[in-house]
């Protein structure tokens, strides 16, 4: 085999602490290689060229590129080398950047370690083998995940691009966080007013089938063909019937039922609609709190109903869904902010969260939109806003900024004082983070023209006094402390992945950080995407984001759906396993093993064999793992090809031991 | 009637419908039993039991096709490799018959061969063996010595827990129903020693392997036979490389292919002409298993081994801390 050589500068990205013209030099000598050099940029159009004509003047059989990570370019190389008419899994990649010349200084050692990473990746390239992609149909259906504002927009758009969606949402009505806002920044426009029609939308389009007050159970299958097991969790109202009159929730004994929509500020029917848009509008019984399956006795909406929709005996239904992609836009949830102990640690009535405030303002809320303390339902004259509770925090494991909190609290200073012209705002900060088109001139707004004190520094302890709360912090700016007596003391509570985040994501087989958010394909350039293909991501369920950068991320998304789905069939992958069967048993061991069910039974001359399907192979090589004798392989990755390298980066050791 | 009688019988009724039935015979000396493959009734004539029947013929099962019907004599270390190798779907049911007895254990050649060494009688010829109560009687060049059973029974049947087949189609004789207590404390006493002192034990072991493979012939798990990968060249994990490093890679990749297989019957040990004690790695492994996931292998024909399993979250290994 005669294998190139190509080692890049990236401009003194590599150059600068590797000699690479030394490696270039030392690869000559490797055995199989019949043509090395470096070049400034393999990637650019020079640098391919260069690859191209080498491949053709010398006849070259493959090409080993040592730059930068093969997530960054080993597709433009593969391109390259499929250009110069070779197979394009006739080349290697070995990443001198990332793995070397990024992460030591040590010119010496980096160019060893270069030259290790370039002789593992000839040893393997010498031992590959042309591989074909195949095609396989898909299914041009699309689960979006989670209701709220990303998912609305991306379930929308895909609708109208033609797509069929289902759309799936944890509670009984969508609109998500978004239906709980009062107002939104930095126009002060009814939240509830601008996502309604959207809610409608998604209500009455054809293409959209809405499954609420559902959860994913099971997703199998693959990018184009996915299976997706939906549990529709019992609400104990047929829906079918339910016309959403509101008759039961007038009669429910219950009222102190928890409010899930209202954030737990006040109670609610057992029997309820979360609020007066609610897209589904259809009731929904909280069995917690039913006084019917506490104790068996009352009945009352069942008697009311003038439908009949009540179905006390109502199980969970599973639904199977076939989709090719998935979005995910589940968004987030606050962080549990009573490890605040300083501020009371949820002991304190009137010390809210900023997302109970929403609702305190909200017409639509517990108090009519009137502001009222929940201690004793005062109004209040003194309200000290709080941030950054559980963000920019170490000591609580919240090192991130969550980003819309600076903008929401200057929001809700300016609604105060709108509610309640002679009250007066305290808002304590780190730093005001305002970065958007008319957001720093909002919050100068809330300061300037609504007189919101903005007090540079953290809180260091809230305590009660005489039926107020006093304030205690410092004044960084002034450089003295400070303290305020308030009626009533708001939190900007920091926000994280939404509770269950991380289980979802296992099933969707995609990466999550610490914090429950979900891992991009890349950070700036593939800001929708996951590293499983058919998966993406929008709004929150990434990282915290504002209204705005949600619904462009749901539309993004989209966007990438409708993208895959231009084509009728997709390339498959060929790095998968294949099965050699004259060393097959039969035991099947790699069927047990297999996370993707891609192996099954075959019989071959009366004897059971293993084989992969080849489009449901996801490429893992759990299977090659598991069987013993070897007959399993994933192609690229050959257990030779494994052992090649290491012999090869081994070889020096390997000879003093053996002699 | 005597077990051996109604062993006999047994397998009388049954050998019609059998191609072979695998039990042991007598040795080429009165110290070894071997195996013997009964194709009549004339043949059953040759059948022995006792302390001498070592040989897991359980081993035997998967050499022959699938769709022979096949009968086998075990003990309850045997049963357990029968009901491992059913579990993996590697023999049929329907065509296997397990003739199961209560096994008293068996001898370690090896110590009987020293003990009656150490009384200056030649174990390499001997003409008579007798068992008898606790005391095992050898005559070798007209001199008899007697010793204890209790030092010459093989290490497993010491902790044995399974005196009685598991698995049976025919069980002769009376349930011993003994168990004895086995905590892995050679295991535990081998990993309490200093890194460097088990490292140097393990260098001084594999330098003595000759890479026999008779381990792995002996091995009624190691079904892979042909394309063992030990020998194959596709793929090449192992050279032919002489050197303590390919030795022990061939025993460490036996060692993990067996982890929640082995049935520890100790015929890898056994068979070792060099006597390796390679027992100890498989049991290390069983003891990860049995205290990860509570699991011994070869009980239940139906388990699902948790090694042949893909689960996101295991039970005992949190690593998402949910």
């Amino acid at each position: 085999m005669k294998i190139g050589v190509f080692i890049c500068h990236c401009g003194s990205n590599i150059a600068g602490t590797v000699d690479v013209a030394k490696v270039a030099e030392m690869a000559k000598s490797l055995p199989e290689v019949a043509f090395a050099s470096d070049t400034m940029y393999a990637c650019s159009e020079p640098g391919q060229e260069g690859i191209i004509n080498a491949i053709k003047e010398k006849g070259l059989d493959g090409a080993v590129v040592a730059s930068c990570t093969p997530r960054m370019h080993g597709p433009t190389f593969m391109r390259t080398v499929a250009r110069a008419g070779l197979n394009p899994y006739m080349f290697e990649m070995a990443n001198i950047r990332e793995h070397v010349s990024w992460i030591g200084k040590d010119k010496e050692a980096n160019t060893a370690k270069a030259l290790d990473l370039v002789r593992m990746a000839v040893a393997k390239l010498a031992r590959n083998k042309p591989l074909f992609a195949k095609s396989f149909a898909i299914n041009k259906r699309v689960l979006v995940l989670g209701g709220g504002v990303a998912g609305i927009q991306a379930a929308l758009d895909c609708a109208d691009g033609g797509l069929e969606v289902v759309l799936v949402e944890k509670t009984t009505t969508i609109g998500g966080k978004m239906a709980k806002l009062d107002k939104t920044f930095p126009t002060v426009d009814c939240s509830c007013c601008i996502l309604g029609p959207k809610m409608v939308d998604v209500a009455q389009h054809p293409n959209i089938t809405l499954y609420a007050s559902a959860e994913v159970d099971e997703i199998n299958g693959y990018v184009g063909n996915f299976q997706v097991k939906v549990r529709k969790k019992p609400t104990y109202v047929d829906w079918k019937l339910c016309t959403g009159c509101g008759a039961c929730l007038e009669k429910c004994p219950s009222k102190k039922s928890p409010d899930l929509f209202n954030e737990f500020v006040g109670t609610t029917t057992a029997i309820n609609i979360p609020f007066p848009q609610a897209i589904p509008k259809k009731a929904s019984i909280d069995a917690g709190s039913c006084i019917k399956f506490k104790t068996g006795k009352c009945g009352v909406c069942a008697k009311v109903c003038p439908v009949k929709a009540i179905n006390y005996e109502m199980e969970p239904e599973i639904v199977t869904e076939e989709v090719g992609a998935v979005i995910a836009a589940t968004g987030y949830d606050l962080m549990d902010w009573t490890v605040y102990e300083q501020y009371g640690g949820g002991r304190y009535k009137d010390v809210i969260t900023s997302l109970q405030y929403e609702r305190l303002l909200s017409a639509s809320g517990p108090t009519g939109g009137h502001i009222k303390r929940p201690s004793d339902g005062k109004e209040p004259k003194t309200v000290v806003f709080i941030q950054c509770v559980g963000s920019r925090d170490k000591s609580v494991g919240r090192p991130y900024c969550s980003g819309f909190c600076c903008m929401y609290t200057a929001k809700q200073a300016i609604l105060t004082k709108d509610h309640i012209p002679d009250s007066e705002s305290y808002v304590f900060y780190m730093d005001i983070r305002a970065p958007g088109k008319m957001y720093d001139e909002f919050t100068r707004r809330a300061m300037e023209e609504y007189g919101a004190k903005y007090v540079r520094g953290r809180v260091s302890m809230v305590y009660p006094s005489g039926g107020r709360y006093v304030v205690r912090g410092v004044d960084t700016l002034a450089g003295t402390q400070v303290e305020v007596e308030a009626d009533l003391v708001v939190l900007a509570v920091g926000a994280e992945g939404a509770a269950g985040a991380a289980h979802l994501a296992e099933k969707l087989r995609i990466s999550y950080d610490s914090y429950g958010f979900y891992m991009e394909s890349h950070p700036k350039l593939k800001p929708v995407e996951t590293n499983t293909a058919g998966v993406y991501v929008a709004g929150c369920v990434q990282g915290p984001k504002d209204i705005p950068t949600s619904v462009a991320q749901g539309s993004a998304a989209a966007a990438k759906v409708l993208a895959l789905f231009s084509k009728d069939q997709l390339q498959s992958d060929p790095q998968v396993s294949s099965v050699d069967l004259k060393r097959c048993v039969g035991c099947m061991k790699c069927a047990m093993t297999c996370p993707f069910g891609a192996i099954k039974e075959q019989e071959v001359r009366g004897e059971i064999k293993a084989q992969v399907i080849e489009t449901m192979c996801q490429g893992c090589g759990l299977c090659t793992a598991t069987c013993p004798q070897g007959a399993i392989q994933l192609q690229h990755f050959t257990d030779n090809q494994i052992l090649a390298e290491i012999n090869t980066l081994l070889e020096s050791e390997l000879e003093e031991t053996q002699g | 009637m005597p077990i051996l009688d109604e062993l006999k019988a047994a397998i009388a009724k049954r050998l019609p419908e059998l191609d072979v039935v695998i039990g042991w015979g007598k040795g080429f000396d009165a110290l070894h039993h071997t195996p013997v493959f009964i194709t009549s009734e004339a043949d059953l004539d040759k059948l022995v039991l006792g302390p001498l029947s070592v040989q897991n013929l359980a081993t035997y099962l998967t050499r022959y096709p699938k769709t022979k019907k096949i009968g086998v004599v075990v003990k309850g270390c045997d049963s357990r490799s029968v009901v491992q190798l059913l579990q993996e779907k590697l023999i049929n049911r329907e065509n296997v018959v397990v003739f199961g007895f209560p096994c008293e254990g068996v001898v370690d050649l090896e110590k009987v061969k020293r003990a009656f060494e150490d009384q200056g009688m030649e174990a390499a010829r001997v003409s008579e063996a007798s068992f008898q109560g606790d005391r095992c009687t050898l005559t070798s060049g007209g001199k008899a010595g007697s010793l204890p059973m209790a030092d010459l029974w093989a290490d497993k049947c010491n902790r044995c827990q399974y005196h009685d087949a598991v698995i049976s189609d025919e069980f002769v004789g009376q349930r011993l129903e003994r168990k004895a207590e086995d905590a892995y404390a050679d295991v535990a006493a081998f990993e309490a020693k200093p890194l460097a002192e088990r490292q140097a034990f393990w260098q001084e072991q594999m330098s003595r392997c000759i890479r026999c493979y008779a381990c792995r012939n002996a091995c009624p798990l190691c079904v892979c036979r042909d394309q063992c990968i030990a020998q194959t060249r596709e793929p090449n994990w192992v050279s032919q490389r002489t050197g303590v490093e390919e030795k022990f890679m061939f025993q460490m990749i036996h060692a993990s292919h067996l982890a929640g297989r082995c049935t520890e019957c100790g015929e890898c040990e056994r068979a070792c002409p060099v006597g390796i004690p390679i027992l100890l790695l498989k049991r290390k492994n069983n003891k990860e298993i049995l205290e990860l996931f509570d699991y011994r292998a070869g009980i239940d024909p139906e388990a699902k081994p948790p090694l042949l399993a893909f689960k996101v979250e295991e039970e005992k290994i949190n690593e998402r801390g949910w």
